[in-house]
């Protein structure tokens, strides 16, 4: 089972642009990161830039409507993500659990979704496309 | 540069209601449209998070709770990772997405160049090797 970590640092919704990193942080993420790359159970990993930078794209009503970050009604906003193959969810619990992350993060564990998750019609609605890619198996 | 778009959960997500074939094959045209353009690197649906968990670590200690959670925070439905040559560009190819209603959130990757002097040579070399081998899998 494929499961996503997404890191949610509270705060990092009004983070500036050019949010500065604490090296010694840095270096204790890279060895949780090859932790899991060592276990054979990280598929990809990422950091995102502060929402001050990004943009939302809202489609109430059927039309698209742009508003630039920072976003003034986000309680948290995601930080980066991992994505793991592992056996449950249990598993990708005490994974989290070992993360050096700092007192004012949350890390929400979601199970990926697949193709065999999904109905038969669907399946076959979707076999007409050609091999999309996948993270981690692109 | 690279971006990742977060498609946000709904109501209907988190009740665990599936797409119709329709919207399937309407979410499967527009997908191809992106891996045409060279754009499309990764694109994944999310379980509710009534299968899911969050880890809390307050206070040098982890608290586990377990979904599902309250849509007043915003929670991710899944989402897609983008190459494109700026934000601008990936907001118009996805205001085309085939949303009747919804939110998505367009977000720029950190490239090891973005991190400047903290991430030193030898952090760099040690990410690239992580990534190539993980990659391989």
């Amino acid at each position: 089972m494929r499961f996503m970590m997404l890191m949610i640092p509270l705060g990092y919704e009004s983070a500036p642009p050019d949010v500065q990193l604490d090296p010694e942080r840095v270096a204790a993420m890279m060895r949780y990161n090859e932790a899991l790359k060592d276990a054979g159970v990280l598929i990809t990993l990422e950091g995102l830039h502060p929402p001050s930078m990004g943009a939302r794209v809202s489609f109430a009503g059927g039309k698209p409507v742009v508003t630039d970050g920072p976003f003034a009604e986000a309680k948290e906003v995601l930080g980066g993500y991992w994505m793991i193959e592992v056996a449950s969810r249990n598993e990708a619990i005490a994974w989290a659990k070992q993360c050096p992350a700092s007192e004012n993060e949350i890390i929400e564990i979601r199970q990926v979704q697949e193709m065999a998750d999904f109905s038969e019609e669907v399946q076959q609605a979707a076999a007409g496309f050609s091999e999309l890619p996948h993270a981690g198996r692109a | 540069m690279r971006f990742m778009v977060i498609v946000k959960a709904t109501r209907d997500t988190e009740a665990g209601i599936l797409p119709t074939t329709e919207e399937f094959a309407a979410m499967g045209r527009f997908n191809e449209e992106l891996v045409k353009a060279g754009m499309m690197e990764a694109g994944e649906g999310l379980h509710p998070t009534a299968k899911g968990a969050r880890i809390d670590f307050s206070g040098g200690e982890t608290r586990v709770a377990r979904g599902p959670f309250d849509l007043s925070v915003d929670l991710a439905a899944g989402f897609w990772m983008i190459k494109a040559r700026s934000l601008d560009e990936v907001i118009e190819h996805m205001k085309r997405a085939p949303f009747p209603s919804g939110q998505i959130e367009i977000r720029q990757v950190y490239a090891p160049e973005d991190f400047g002097e903290t991430f030193t040579p030898e952090l760099r070399e040690r990410v690239e090797r992580l990534r190539a081998q993980a990659a391989r899998g």
